[in-house]
């Protein structure tokens, strides 16, 4: 028992130094990001998934007021599922869902990628010509992929609450105009700051978490699948532990 | 439609598959029971602290907005109650047993297809969709319901504990059953059923389809996690849509 | 596994036979395609009982492909494969799988099961066609001894060395006496030494036997009598009945 604790807890040791690594020489190397790799990262994280996040946006936004519009009619606030719907929204379901869905897409991918570079020795390789792996692998991938979560929150959101609206219209009768109406009124672009800045930190948390997990991969094929699982689950893990962090901070600061 | 199909196609041709294999060769019951296990173990500190977090965070953005507008937050409790047992809980269950089982599934699977062994396992007479993908989806049929279970007592429990302890407002409101009913339970268990069989389907359709090399393993397990998501948002939406429609 | 699968065939210790008479394998027009890449492109060969062929050919260029066709565990996209006179594809899956049985293969990434022992690798052919523990891990002892693996019993194969890998593999793939005896690539990554040695025991535990090796090109080491090149899915010819 105090085995396995201590084992646990060395786990979760080894595993924050390592997202501090990366981070910290991340930050480094910032001025130095080596644009064509950042350009693809973004391309191919933010760009390729966009079907993916509308998909999920369609899918969010009508299941928001399918769960939520009915209790808006059974309290007879039929008038206010344009808040209510949005404000859930943008404030909780929308950054938490896409979240979850581009820690599958983004994160097992990015994790995949760099740990089949490990594993071929290919940044073992970089590092023997005297090139610094993290500004040219790492660094960019971490930037792009928080950039492209961002950019895909910024238009989910939009596709998510056009289809709040749809469906409210379809299941509860709801003019648009109303819906509109009441999301005018009763939402702040603070609502929507706080929605993104959860979705950037979402982003770069997949981000950092993916990029431990892919350059951990140790041993073919079973190593690449493990890396991407754990980076799926542990981008999992930190998506909620973040959003409890930064919830009571962004309601104080935006309400 | 396309997307429909491609998340939902495999998985409906290799679920005929297994069930064909469970009438042919049954199921192990003991390899059944190392999944239940396995599933256990391996989701269950995740659904646990990742539903208690969520419950945390919704009381704390109804609190800030019920003291904007109604003033007093208990109101909401045996509503919020109801939507977490029907709504909420079932779908984040979901999606993190989707990550989580899928994930694991589709990397072991996809390791060993590229390792050749589903194919040493055919000639060591052993049938692959019966000794791998049977147990797990029966396994994760009874697994989901019982996560779900637990997801919905975790965030229930911690939603009470941050209003009691952190708003000072009376928490048992948020675990006021009064607006429940049989209804709400059939529908979430529905839910948990649904994506119970959908997700190793899922997981098992990619990884056993993985050829050549580690790289396939990573589109692999990447495909596999996406599919499962969205699969069950969408298996989540339709079999809400279908209760409203029902009017239960 | 359960029980349906148990009470089919039992092993004999005479080698499994196709189906009781001829165990000639043929190939009529098979092609294979995986999405658009095609694998294999309308491959005729006929494989008499007991005959001992090399198949030669670049990586990616079918060898693999064609030796799952032959042991049923690729199906072609068109075009039949036959043991004795049945089409494989006509076969139940009840029916192909006690018909593999007849079939022995080491495969080029040896395929372990890295959760069991060497001896419990070695033992599943037998095992899982209901041949009782007892005998079944005294017939797999019999094989490693053959192979020069006794030391090995109860190691993980993740702890063997490239050749040691390959000879558990052998082992598994004779076990339960196949009649055919297919080797993918036996001496990938292996140094010469190894590479002779493990000829050697292929040639040995092959007697009597049909044996096919897939090779990227022909060495000294395994003579065999007849040589089929493959280059992009394509069988070109055979090269010398010496």
């Amino acid at each position: 028992m105090i085995r396995a604790l201590g084992a646990f807890g060395l786990s979760v040791a080894r595993l924050t130094g390592a997202l501090a690594l990366v981070l910290g020489r991340t930050a480094l190397s910032l001025p130095s990001l080596d644009r064509r790799e950042l350009m693809r990262s973004v391309v191919i994280f933010g760009f390729r998934s966009l079907p993916l996040a509308l998909m999920a946006a369609m899918l969010i936004g009508s299941t928001v007021v399918l769960q939520a519009g009915v209790y808006a009619v059974k309290f007879g606030a039929r008038l206010y599922t344009g808040w209510a719907a949005g404000y859930a929204l943008t404030r909780e379901f929308g950054p938490l869902l896409l979240g979850l869905v581009m820690a599958a897409r983004i994160g097992a991918r990015n994790a995949a990628e760099l740990a089949l570079l490990n594993i071929n020795g290919q940044i073992e390789g970089l590092r023997g010509i005297s090139l610094d792996p993290f500004r040219l692998l790492v660094a960019p991938r971490v930037v792009g992929s928080a950039i492209a979560i961002t950019s895909l929150g910024s238009v989910t959101f939009l596709v998510a609450v056009c289809f709040e609206a749809i469906s409210s219209y379809y299941s509860l009768g709801l003019p648009l105009r109303v819906f509109f109406n009441a999301f005018d009124e009763m939402l702040r672009v603070g609502d929507l700051i706080g929605g993104l800045a959860k979705t950037l930190a979402f982003g770069l948390a997949i981000a950092l978490v993916s990029t431990v997990a892919g350059l951990r991969a140790r041993g073919g094929a079973v190593g690449v699948g493990q890396a991407s699982a754990s980076a799926v689950v542990l981008s999992c893990a930190a998506i909620f532990s973040l959003d409890l962090l930064l919830t009571p901070f962004l309601t104080r600061l935006f309400s | 439609m396309s997307a429909l199909l491609r998340i939902f196609g495999a998985p409906a041709i290799l679920f005929v598959r297994t069930l064909a294999a469970i009438r042919r060769d049954g199921v192990n019951p003991r390899a059944t029971m190392v999944q239940v296990v396995e599933m256990g173990s391996k989701s269950s500190l995740l659904i646990l602290s990742g539903l208690a977090f969520f419950g945390a965070v919704m009381v704390t953005i109804a609190w800030a907005q019920a003291r904007k507008y109604t003033g007093n937050i208990t109101v909401v409790g045996p509503a919020y109650f109801e939507l977490m047992v029907r709504e909420f809980a079932p779908l984040l269950v979901a999606v993190l047993a989707a990550s989580r089982v899928g994930a694991s599934t589709s990397a072991e699977l996809a390791a060993m297809s590229v390792n050749e062994q589903l194919e040493a396992l055919e000639l060591c007479a052993a049938d692959p969709v019966s000794e791998l993908v049977s147990p797990r989806l029966l396994a994760s049929i009874i697994s989901l319901p019982a996560l779900m279970v637990i997801g919905t007592i975790a965030a229930t429990t911690s939603a009470s504990l941050v209003v009691t302890f952190a708003f000072g407002a009376d928490g048992s409101a948020f675990t006021d059953a009064r607006l429940l009913d049989p209804a709400d339970i059939v529908c979430a268990l529905v839910k948990a059923v649904c994506c119970g069989v959908f997700i190793p389907l899922a997981a098992a359709a990619r990884g056993l389809k993985a050829k050549g090399g580690a790289p396939a393993v990573g589109e692999a397990v990447t495909a596999a996690v996406v599919d499962a998501t969205m699969g069950c948002l969408l298996i989540d939406f339709v079999v809400a849509a279908a209760f409203l429609l029902i009017g239960v | 596994m359960s029980a349906g699968a148990a009470s089919i065939g039992v092993a004999s210790s005479q080698p499994s036979r196709l189906d009781g008479s001829a165990a000639r394998l043929s190939c009529e027009r098979v092609t294979v395609r995986f999405g658009p890449v095609v694998a294999l492109h309308e491959v005729t060969v006929t494989i008499e009982p007991g005959a001992q062929v090399l198949v030669t050919g670049q990586a990616a260029s079918g060898k693999t492909t064609w030796l799952k066709c032959l042991a049923g565990l690729q199906r072609p996209t068109s075009g039949q494969v036959r043991w004795g006179a049945d089409d494989v594809a006509t076969l139940t899956v009840e029916e192909r799988r006690r018909r593999q049985s007849a079939f022995g293969m080491v495969f080029q990434s040896d395929a372990l099961f890295d959760s069991l022992t060497v001896l419990d690798n070695v033992m599943l052919p037998l095992t899982r066609r209901g041949v009782p523990r007892g005998e079944a891990q005294e017939r797999a002892s019999g094989v490693l001894r053959r192979v020069g693996l006794e030391a090995a019993h109860h190691k993980r194969p993740e702890s063997l060395s490239g050749g040691m890998k390959k000879r558990a593999g052998v082992a598994r793939a004779i076990v339960a006496q196949p009649s055919v005896l297919l080797a993918d690539d036996p001496f990938a990554g292996l140094d010469p030494d190894t590479e002779r040695s493990i000829a050697e025991l292929l040639l040995e535990v092959s007697a009597g036997r049909t044996l096919v090796a897939a090779l990227p090109d022909p060495v000294a080491s395994l003579p065999l009598p007849r040589v089929l090149r493959f280059e992009h899915g394509r069988l070109l010819d055979e090269a010398g009945l010496r």
